[in-house]
């Protein structure tokens, strides 16, 4: 919309001209100057200036609606806001599912199950309705090569026994699936950049980026100064864009991320067995603010994971205990509890940081974090990784 | 040739000229029209003062009609221009009292900022990802709908959301939770009358909301609002979630700040002059000193001129605070409040009792205090 040509916006041809002597072609262009540039560049008055300024950005301001008439249409649609993610538990915390037109983050420690919720999701875009799903494609953005086509037939064939019951259904439903192998960030961003057209035409209603980290880490060495900014900038690029499709065609938008380790302030006062750092999502502060919806996966011990809602705007945060199956991810019973404070969190010891700064996440959130590599190790859970998910 | 023109009104010129002299470039006319001007050797409204349009014309080359828009201009500036008019503190001070402010059905968040949140100034809330800005925002969304018995405002309320966080299951939550409050507090028929108006229906078709998705929709969006607040007299709060995302990418950081200017200079006045309440929600970025990190509110230093007041939004442990760190009203404070499934609310429920509270001097009609009876049943909820 910003980009819109100002000829087309009714300005006539003669100020036309004269802002394009100046380089002002677009509506973008214009939006950007203060009222007295307007003046300088176009030759008009101040009264005259505020006029076209005034048209300008009636052409491309989006319009009010009232509540009223949004919660009408989508009453008269019976269109679902969410999309369920077929695990009753998480859908009754998130009140419905993921929701539509927003960006959703699944982040967590390698081999702890993002991809196998990938893959899940995206056969679960492609039932019908009446099976739960969305009835469309699915645009399958990959960074890291970790796509399996077996491991998605399998999950199909295990998890909807019934429905995939035929070889046909299960092609079906794999050519349904639109994989893109991206290796760089400019990769990534050159696609996310036509991705509009992709959506269009192979009519999508889901789109999956796994994972958003892994590029821009390989890239951007953050100790150099100014990579941090160029970063930064890339991220919140591709987070516009990605808002943008997700609210123009009303589809969810599910990312992977990585984790990283923040460490503490050395310099504050630490009780000697409480460490001074902890696991976050990796990426930063900024693209913190940019998801809506984050779920955390992480390891107990070597058996039980857990997913936790750290950012909702509906949800409340919560656990919920999981495991990997050959049907993708299912969720044992209960929720352990809702996390008010720590000694809820029973059983289960949780680090918690005392550093000096202001943490971007709780501290009950933070990720579980092994003192010693040994115990539990790293190793373990990297073999069970290998033998158990992708 | 001057023609016939009376010695008093030659001296009454002369000393509006003598009193009030510009120069001709700072006219709010057209770079062409102030280059014929000072070209022919006008170098300040005093010269122009004594002129007609045709001589006017035929000294500069500037067309009849352009000299008439110039001395328009001129004897607009020397003539009325004594400025806007002033006031004193007492007016201000009875205007004040008359405006109500939007509670946040937090009491000790209103107690803090001395009622709610003030009409006619821009407030910013900043903090970290998740610890509850948008919720905030919805809260007041419904909030300034109460009506007047209740000690709300019922006014109307526009919402920009350039993040794409606003939820409309969400808002129905928190406007069911809002009227099950109000329709407690029935006492009088007066206030049976106003809950007809105060029903979920009407609470959606008081919200409107726009969704801008890049830095110039929403100038665009802020260069119109001015005729729609015109068109909508009962609008009384307008949020803006949030005005970080859309500036976070810039590569050029003076023209992000010219524009951040501008657009603060645009929401104060629009604040001031429609008596609208100007919430704004602000990110946190780090910022690196040494080896620290430090999380500060985003888009930069000067930016914290704008807003009147500043509210910062932040855990501690498990514990969600807000704190108020610039106010030219208020104490800077600290209250702990949580997020429930209804909306913002205090944290625990064992606060003062109604008796300790301070006790102001201001009566009923004109208080800008919340009413106490709204405030007393919140805090046995």
């Amino acid at each position: 919309m910003a980009t819109r040509i100002l000829r087309r916006t009714g300005v006539s041809n003669e100020i036309c001209e004269r802002l394009k002597r100046r380089e002002i072609e677009s509506c973008k262009d214009l939006l950007s100057l203060t009222p007295v540039e307007v003046m300088n560049a176009a030759g008009l008055s101040y009264e005259k200036a505020s006029v076209l300024l005034q048209s300008v950005s009636k052409a491309i301001a989006p319009p009010f609606t009232t509540l009223f008439w949004q919660a009408l249409e989508l009453w008269k649609q019976h269109s679902d806001s969410c999309f369920s993610t077929s695990l009753p538990a998480l859908d009754k915390l998130l009140r419905g599912g993921l929701p539509r037109g927003t960006i959703t983050e699944v982040t967590g420690p390698s081999g702890c199950g993002k991809t196998q919720m990938c893959l899940m999701l995206s056969v679960l875009a492609t039932l019908p309705k009446s099976e739960g799903g969305l009835d469309s494609s699915v645009i399958y953005i990959d960074t890291e090569s970790a796509f399996s086509a077996e491991r998605l037939v399998e999950i199909a064939r295990s998890r909807f026994p019934g429905y995939f019951s035929s070889k046909e259904r299960v092609l079906q439903m794999a050519a349904r699936v639109h994989l893109f192998r991206e290796l760089t960030c400019q990769d990534v961003l050159n696609r996310l950049e036509r991705l509009e057209e992709d959506i269009i035409s192979t009519g999508a209603g889901l789109i999956i980026l796994d994972s958003v980290a892994s590029v821009v880490r390989k890239e951007f060495d953050t100790t150099l100064p100014g990579n941090l900014i160029h970063r930064s900038n890339l991220l919140s690029h591709e987070a516009t864009t990605l808002k943008y499709l997700a609210h123009q065609f009303n589809i969810p938008v599910v990312l992977t991320n990585q984790i990283t380790t923040h460490v503490g302030d050395q310099g504050s006062a630490v009780s000697a067995e409480v460490d001074s750092s902890f696991v976050t999502a990796a990426l930063g502060n900024t693209w913190s603010h940019s998801v809506n919806t984050r779920l955390i996966v992480q390891y107990v011990d070597a058996h039980q994971r857990q997913i936790l809602i750290a950012k909702s705007p509906v949800a409340p945060f919560a656990v919920l205990n999981y495991t990997i199956q050959k049907q993708g991810i299912c969720i044992d019973g209960c929720v352990i509890s809702h996390l008010l404070s720590m000694e809820c969190y029973s059983g289960v010891r949780v680090h918690r940081a005392e550093s000096s700064c202001c943490s971007v996440f709780p501290a009950h959130i933070h990720l579980l974090q092994k003192k010693r590599r040994d115990t539990l190790g790293w190793k373990q859970i990297s073999s069970h990784s290998e033998s158990g998910s992708l | 040739m001057l023609g016939y023109v009376s010695w008093r009104d030659v001296l009454k010129k002369l000393t509006l000229a003598v009193t009030m002299q510009r120069p001709v470039s700072s006219l709010p006319l057209s770079p062409g029209m102030k280059l014929k001007l000072v070209g022919a050797g006008f170098q300040s409204t005093a010269d122009l003062i004594l002129l007609k349009p045709l001589q006017l014309s035929k000294e500069t080359g500037l067309s009849q009609q352009e000299a008439l828009e110039v001395l328009q201009a001129v004897r607009k500036d020397g003539g009325g221009g004594e400025g806007s008019t002033s006031l004193t503190a007492l007016e201000l001070l009875q205007k004040e009292e008359e405006t109500r402010s939007i509670i946040t059905f937090s009491s000790q968040l209103d107690a803090a900022l001395g009622g709610g949140l003030p009409v006619g100034k821009t407030t910013e809330i900043c903090g970290a990802p998740g610890v509850g800005k948008t919720q905030l925002c919805l809260q007041l969304a419904v909030d300034v709908q109460v009506p007047q018995c209740f000690g709300g405002v019922g006014g109307q309320v526009i919402y920009i959301d350039t993040e794409g966080s606003f939820l409309l299951q969400r808002v129905i939550d928190v406007a069911t939770a809002a009227v099950r409050h109000c329709s407690l507090l029935v006492e009088d028929d007066e206030q049976r009358a106003a809950m007809m108006t105060f029903t979920m229906e009407t609470i959606l078709s008081n919200i409107f909301l726009v969704r801008c998705h890049d830095y110039v929709e929403l100038l665009a969006e802020l260069h119109l609002l001015p005729d729609f607040l015109s068109d909508h007299p009962r609008t009384r709060l307008l949020v803006i979630d949030s005005v970080a995302f859309p500036f976070r990418r810039f590569d050029d950081l003076s023209q992000r700040t010219r524009l951040l200017q501008g657009l603060a200079q645009q929401l104060v006045a629009m604040a001031t002059r429609h008596q609208v309440a100007v919430v704004i929600t602000n990110q946190m970025t780090t910022r690196l000193q040494g080896n620290q990190s430090q999380l500060v509110p985003a888009l930069g230093e000067g930016w914290g001129h704008a807003p009147t007041i500043r509210l910062l939004l932040q855990w501690a442990g498990s514990r969600r605070l807000a704190s108020i760190f610039k106010s030219p009203g208020n104490v800077d404070a600290t209250v702990q409040y949580r997020i429930t499934s209804d909306g913002f609310r205090d944290a625990d429920q064992s606060e003062q009792p109604q008796r300790k509270r301070p006790r102001t001097q201001t009566d009923q009609s004109a208080s800008s205090q919340p009413d106490r009876r709204l405030l007393r049943c919140l805090s046995d909820v």
